[in-house]
C-alpha cells in the first residue's frame, strides 16, 4: 500500500521508477484505446479491430478485448489486472475476467462516457465522467450513482477524470466550466479553474504527485504545484487551437508534450518553460488528437486521417507505427500487475 | 474519429439496389395515385393489403432463384412475411449471423426476423440469431431514433429470450434486467414526446426509425401495456405525418432531412410512409429502402380512419401550432433541450412551414419553407426558403459528445457532404429568426463578424415559371398553383447551383435551380404565398404584392414592419417576440397540439385527433385508445 502522505508518496514513486529504469526493465504497461474504422456506419459490420491494445515487447500492439470502434477510454484495477473497465459510446463496460467477458455497468440514463478512473487506494471506487456530469461507484461499477454537487445545472460536460494517486477519494475533473476537485470522494465538488470553455485533459505528474498540468480548448495550458488547488497559466502554448492532451515522460521529468488539432505536437524539455513545435515528419495538417509517452521514452502522436506515428528522439523525428490507420483515444501507462 | 452522424437508411435508399430492380416496382414508376380519399373502409383495406403485398413481393423478388444463399435481411423479411422458402432463409440467417451487425440497424432487422421467422426458421437458425446476440456488442448509437430502435429490439428479444442468465447476452445483464431498462427507455420517451414534444420531430427519412419500432411493439410485445403503447405511438406519428403532408409530400421544418429531400420534397422515407398509409403519393424507389420492414409487419395495423381523413379529406385551409423540442444537448446552452414552436398553414395549392429559428439539430435541420403542390411530385423541387450555412465546431459540440474540431471534417464523409460548404442549403443557424403568419413568413439574420460563411442562401426552384426580379425588390414566380414573392433585404446576387448526385461521394452535378447569395451580415427575407385563384393573373398578384406596405431596417438590429396580404401588420426584430397587430407572440402558451384536427395541451399526454365527427384520443395516462363520432 502506497503511503497517504503525498510527498512519501511521489518519492516512492521516483524511486520506483528510478529502480526500474536502472534495471532497464520498464515497470508499466502501457495501453492504447484505438479504432480503425474504416467506413463503418452504426450498425454495419465491424471489419477492423477496435478497443483496447497493449503494447508487447516486440513491439506489435496486442488487442485486448471486445472490438468497440466507439472507446474512449480504459482503466484497471491495480490490484487485479483482470478487472477492466472501458468507456464508449454505450456507457461504462466491466470485466472480470480479462476482457473474457463484459456487463454494460450502466443503464439509459448515462451514455457516451468520456473516461473512467479507478482510485488506487480504493479500488472498488470507480468515476466515470459523462457528457452530463459524474457517476461514481464504491462496488467496482456494479452500481453507479450520479455524485454531481457542487458542479454546475449545466456546464458539467465531463471530458476527464483523474484520481490523485495521493489519497483516497481525491479527484479532480474536467469539465466544460473548468477544473472540478473533490476530496470526499466526490460527495461534493468545488471549482479550482474556472474555464470558459471545455477542459480537455488533465494530468498527473509521475515524478511529483502535486504537479498537474490541464489543457484546454481555448484558454491554454495549465499547471498546478499544489495537488490541483490553484493553477497558472503556462507560457509559451499558443491559444490559436484546441488542446486535445498533454502528457509527461515518465523517464524524463522535464519532458511534457501536447497534442493539438491544429498545433500538432507540441514538445517541451524544461517541464513547461518553453514548447517547441515538434510536427516535421508528421502529416500536413497537423491533426494530431492524441500524443503519449510509453515506458521507455517514446512518444506518440495519433494523427487524425493518419495513422499512429512514434518517435524514438521525443518527437525530432517521426515514423509511422504499426497500427496502420488507427485513431487513439487514450494512452495508459499502468504499473506491471502483481495479478 | 468514431462514426456518430450517419444512419444507414439513407445509404440504403440511395445505393442499396440496382437500376433493374427498379422496374418491378409499379407504384415507384407508374402514374401518380389519386390524392381523392377513398371512402369505403374495405376498400381502403384492400388497397392498403395490396400495397404491403406490392412491396412483399418485389423485395421477395430480388432473391436470385440459384442463389443458396440471401445476404439481404430485407429479402428474408420478405419471405418470411410470405410465408415462403424457409429452408433458404434458415441457411442464409446461419450464414448473416456469422458476421453480425453493431447497433440499431442491425438490430431491429435481426428482431423482426427472430419474431417473423418462429415456426419457420430452423432451430438452427433460431439460435444463431440467439448466439449473435450473446457474443457480438451492440451500439446503442446516439440519437433519439438509435436509441427508439435498440430498445425496442432489446425490449422484445429479451421477452422473446425471458430468464436467461447476464451471460446470455451481449450486454452482460439478464432478459429481466434488460427488458426493465428497455421498458423504463421506452416509457421515457413516450413521456418526453407526449408532454414537451417529439424530439426529431417530422424527420423526412427518419419517421421509419420511429414508425417500425412502435409497430413491432403494438405487434408483438408481450407486455399488454407496452403493446399499446406501441400501438399509440404508432397512431401519434402517424397522425403528426399526415397533418403535415401536402398531398403526401412531407414539407415544411424538419429536425433530420438531407440534401436531396430538402429541395425534392417528395424524395424522402416519408413519402413511403404516405403512400402504404394513405396511398396518396408514389413511394420511394427500392420502397424507401427500410420501408420493407415496416410493410413486412403492417397488416397487424390497421390506420385509424381519422388520421387517414386528415391526409386525404380536407376542405379547408387551417393553421397547426406544434411544440416540439431540439435534441439533447450536452454544452453550449443553458438549457437541456430548447423548445420548438412549429406552424403549419396548409392550404390546398402550397403549404407554410416554419419554427422560430435556432438550432433544432446541429447537421441536417430544415427551418422554414413554403411548398407547392404539384400534380407529381416526382424530380420536382417545389420549394423555397432561405437559410444561413453556418458550419460550427461550437454548435456541433452543443450536440455531439466529440473533441471540437474532428466532427466538421468527420461529418462530411460520412453521408452529409454539404455541412462544411458555403453552397449548402440544409440546416439551421444561432443566427436566424423566424416568425411565420398564415402564408408570410419573415426570417431575420444577424450573423457576428467572423462566422464562417458570413452570408445567406436563398433556394430558387429552376422549377418556378414566371421567375422575375422586379425593381420594387421583389422577386415573383409561379409554382404550380401557388404565385410567390421574395423579398430579399439586402443585395444579393444569384448563383448557378449543384446538386448531390451521392451524398457518400461527394460527386456533384448541374442543377437547373438557383441559389440567392446575400453576403451581409444583418440580413433578412419576406415570402408571401399566395393561391393563384386568388387573382385574376400574374401582374394582379404581384400588383398587389407591390402594395403592400414594408419598413425594413437592417442595422444596428434588422427589424422589419410588413403588412401581409392577409391584411396583417407583422413586426419582427431580431431578439425580440414578434408582434402581430400590436399583440406581441406569446411562445409560452403554445400548446402541445393545437389545430383543427390535432390538440393537446403540453405536458397532458393525451393527444386529441379530429376529422369532422371523428374523433380519436389517445390517453398515454390511462393507456387507452377512445373513439367516437361526434353527433
Amino acid at each position: 500500500m502506497v503511503s497517504s502522505t503525498p510527498r512519501f508518496a511521489g518519492l516512492l514513486l521516483g524511486f520506483l521508477l528510478s529502480a526500474a529504469f536502472a534495471a532497464a526493465v520498464p515497470a508499466y504497461d502501457f495501453f492504447i484505446c484505438a479504432n480503425i474504422n474504416r467506413n463503418y456506419v452504426i450498425g454495419s459490420k465491424i471489419v477492423t479491430t477496435n478497443g483496447i491494445f497493449q503494447r508487447a515487447a516486440s513491439g506489435d500492439w496486442q488487442h485486448l478485448g471486445y472490438n468497440d470502434t466507439g472507446i474512449s477510454a480504459v482503466a484497471f484495477d491495480p490490484r487485479d489486472r483482470n478487472v477492466i473497465y472501458t468507456t464508449g459510446n454505450n456507457g461504462l463496460w466491466r470485466s472480470l475476467d480479462g476482457g473474457k467477458s463484459w456487463r454494460m455497468c450502466n443503464d439509459w440514463t448515462m451514455t457516451e462516457a468520456r473516461d473512467v478512473a479507478v482510485d488506487p487506494h480504493a479500488p472498488d471506487h470507480v468515476y466515470l465522467a459523462l457528457p452530463d456530469g459524474l457517476a461514481a461507484s464504491t462496488d467496482r461499477a456494479q452500481t453507479l450513482v450520479r455524485r454531481e454537487n457542487g458542479l454546475p445545472a449545466r456546464g458539467k460536460y465531463a471530458q476527464v477524470v483523474q484520481v490523485d494517486r495521493t489519497r483516497a477519494g481525491r479527484v479532480l475533473l474536467g469539465c466544460e466550466r473548468g477544473v472540478y476537485l473533490t476530496e470526499d470522494g466526490a460527495e461534493f465538488w468545488r471549482q479550482v479553474l474556472p474555464t470558459k470553455e471545455m477542459v480537455l485533459d488533465l494530468q498527473q505528474s509521475p515524478h511529483d504527485p502535486q504537479v498537474w498540468l490541464a489543457v484546454t480548448q481555448s484558454v491554454g495550458a495549465w499547471r498546478s504545484t499544489d495537488g490541483g488547488v490553484t493553477w497558472a497559466k503556462l507560457p509559451g502554448v499558443p491559444l490559436t487551437h484546441p488542446l486535445y492532451n498533454v502528457t509527461f515522460d515518465v523517464t524524463h521529468p522535464q519532458r511534457l508534450a501536447i497534442g493539438s488539432w491544429g498545433l500538432g505536437v507540441l514538445a517541451s524539455e524544461d517541464g513547461g518553460q518553453t514548447w517547441i513545435d515538434r510536427n516535421a515528419g508528421l502529416p500536413d495538417p497537423h491533426h494530431v488528437c492524441r500524443v503519449g509517452v510509453d515506458p521507455t521514452g517514446q512518444l506518440y502522436a495519433s494523427v487524425v486521417g493518419a495513422t499512429l506515428f512514434v518517435s524514438a528522439d521525443f518527437g525530432r523525428t517521426w515514423k509511422p507505427d504499426s497500427l496502420a490507420g488507427s485513431v487513439v483515444n487514450k494512452f495508459l501507462i499502468q504499473p506491471k500487475s502483481v495479478k | 474519429m468514431k462514426t456518430k452522424f450517419l444512419s444507414l437508411a439513407v445509404l440504403s435508399a440511395v445505393v442499396g439496389f440496382s437500376a433493374a430492380s427498379l422496374t418491378a416496382q409499379p407504384s415507384f414508376s407508374g402514374p401518380m395515385p389519386s390524392t381523392k380519399p377513398v371512402q369505403r373502409a374495405d376498400l381502403r383495406r384492400a388497397a392498403y393489403f395490396d400495397r404491403i403485398d406490392e412491396v412483399l413481393t418485389w423485395r421477395a423478388g430480388l432473391a436470385k432463384p440459384g442463389d443458396p444463399l440471401i445476404t439481404d435481411m430485407g429479402v428474408i423479411v420478405a419471405k418470411l412475411a410470405r410465408r415462403e422458402d424457409a429452408e433458404r432463409c434458415s441457411r442464409s440467417v446461419i450464414a448473416l449471423m456469422k458476421e453480425p451487425g453493431s447497433g440499431p440497424f442491425w438490430m431491429f432487422p435481426t428482431t423482426c426476423i427472430a419474431y417473423l421467422g418462429r415456426g419457420q426458421l430452423t432451430p438452427e437458425a433460431q439460435a444463431a440469431i440467439r448466439t449473435a446476440w450473446r457474443t457480438t456488442l451492440q451500439l446503442r448509437g446516439d440519437t433519439e431514433n438509435h436509441w427508439a430502435m435498440y430498445y425496442t429490439s432489446l425490449y422484445l428479444m429479451s421477452e422473446l429470450y425471458p430468464d436467461e442468465p447476464p451471460g446470455a447476452w451481449y450486454s452482460g445483464k439478464s432478459s429481466a434486467a434488460n427488458l426493465a431498462e428497455a421498458r423504463e427507455y421506452l416509457i421515457h420517451w413516450m413521456d418526453l414526446a407526449t408532454t414537451i414534444g417529439q424530439g426529431e420531430f417530422n424527420p423526412t427519412h427518419y419517421i421509419g426509425e420511429y414508425a417500425i419500432p412502435m409497430l413491432y411493439l403494438a405487434t408483438w410485445a408481450k407486455n399488454p401495456a407496452m403493446r399499446v403503447r406501441g400501438h399509440m405511438m404508432l397512431d401519434w406519428l402517424l397522425a403528426d405525418h399526415a397533418s403535415t403532408t401536402l398531398r403526401g409530400v412531407l414539407r415544411g421544418p424538419n429536425a433530420r432531412t438531407d440534401d436531396t429531400s430538402l429541395v425534392e420534397r417528395w424524395n424522402a422515407l416519408a413519402s413511403f410512409f404516405s403512400w402504404i398509409m394513405f396511398g396518396n403519393t408514389p413511394p420511394t424507389a427500392a420502397y424507401g429502402g427500410w420501408g420493407i420492414y415496416f410493410a413486412a409487419v403492417a397488416k397487424d395495423y390497421e390506420l385509424p380512419e381519422v388520421i387517414y381523413r386528415i391526409a386525404t379529406d380536407r376542405d379547408a385551409d387551417y393553421v397547426q401550432r406544434d411544440l416540439k423540442r431540439t435534441r439533447r444537448r450536452w454544452r453550449n446552452s443553458d438549457v437541456s433541450m430548447a423548445p420548438i414552436y412549429k406552424t403549419s398553414y396548409m392550404r390546398a395549392d402550397y403549404a407554410v412551414g416554419s419554427y422560430q429559428g435556432g438550432i433544432s439539430d446541429p447537421i441536417q435541420a430544415h427551418v422554414w419553407d413554403v411548398t407547392w403542390a404539384v400534380a407529381d411530385p416526382r424530380g420536382v423541387h417545389n420549394t423555397m426558403f432561405s437559410m444561413h450555412p453556418i458550419s460550427s465546431a461550437y454548435d456541433m459540440q452543443m450536440y455531439f459528445t466529440e473533441l471540437p474540431d474532428q466532427m466538421i471534417k468527420g461529418v462530411a464523409k460520412e453521408g452529409k457532404p454539404s455541412y462544411d460548404t458555403p453552397d449548402k442549403l440544409l440546416g439551421s443557424s444561432r443566427f436566424e429568426q423566424v416568425f411565420q403568419d398564415l402564408d408570410t413568413v419573415i426570417a431575420l439574420y444577424a450573423i457576428p463578424p467572423g462566422t464562417r460563411f458570413p452570408h445567406i442562401n436563398g433556394f430558387i426552384s429552376g422549377d418556378l415559371v414566371g421567375l422575375t426580379q422586379d425593381g420594387s425588390g421583389w422577386i415573383f414566380a409561379r409554382g404550380g398553383d401557388t404565385y410567390l414573392a421574395y423579398r430579399p433585404l439586402a443585395p444579393h446576387t444569384m448563383e448557378p447551383m449543384m446538386k448531390y448526385k451521392s451524398m457518400w461521394t461527394g460527386e456533384r452535378t448541374a442543377s437547373t435551380d438557383q441559389r440567392l447569395v446575400s453576403p451581409h451580415l444583418n440580413n433578412g427575407t419576406i415570402v408571401q404565398a399566395a393561391s393563384v385563384s386568388e387573382f385574376k393573373d400574374f401582374a394582379a398578384f404581384q400588383t398587389a404584392i407591390r402594395a403592400l406596405p414594408l419598413k425594413v431596417k437592417l442595422d444596428p438590429t434588422p427589424t422589419v414592419t410588413f403588412k401581409t396580404l392577409r391584411g396583417k401588420t407583422v413586426t419582427c426584430t431580431y431578439g425580440a417576440a414578434p408582434v402581430v397587430d400590436g399583440k406581441k407572440i406569446d411562445y409560452a402558451a403554445w400548446k402541445l397540439f393545437q389545430g383543427p384536427y390535432l390538440n393537446a395541451e403540453r405536458d397532458s399526454r393525451r393527444l386529441t385527433i379530429t376529422h369532422g365527427a371523428l374523433e380519436r384520443v389517445l390517453d398515454f395516462n390511462t393507456l387507452t385508445i377512445t373513439d367516437r363520432v361526434k353527433p
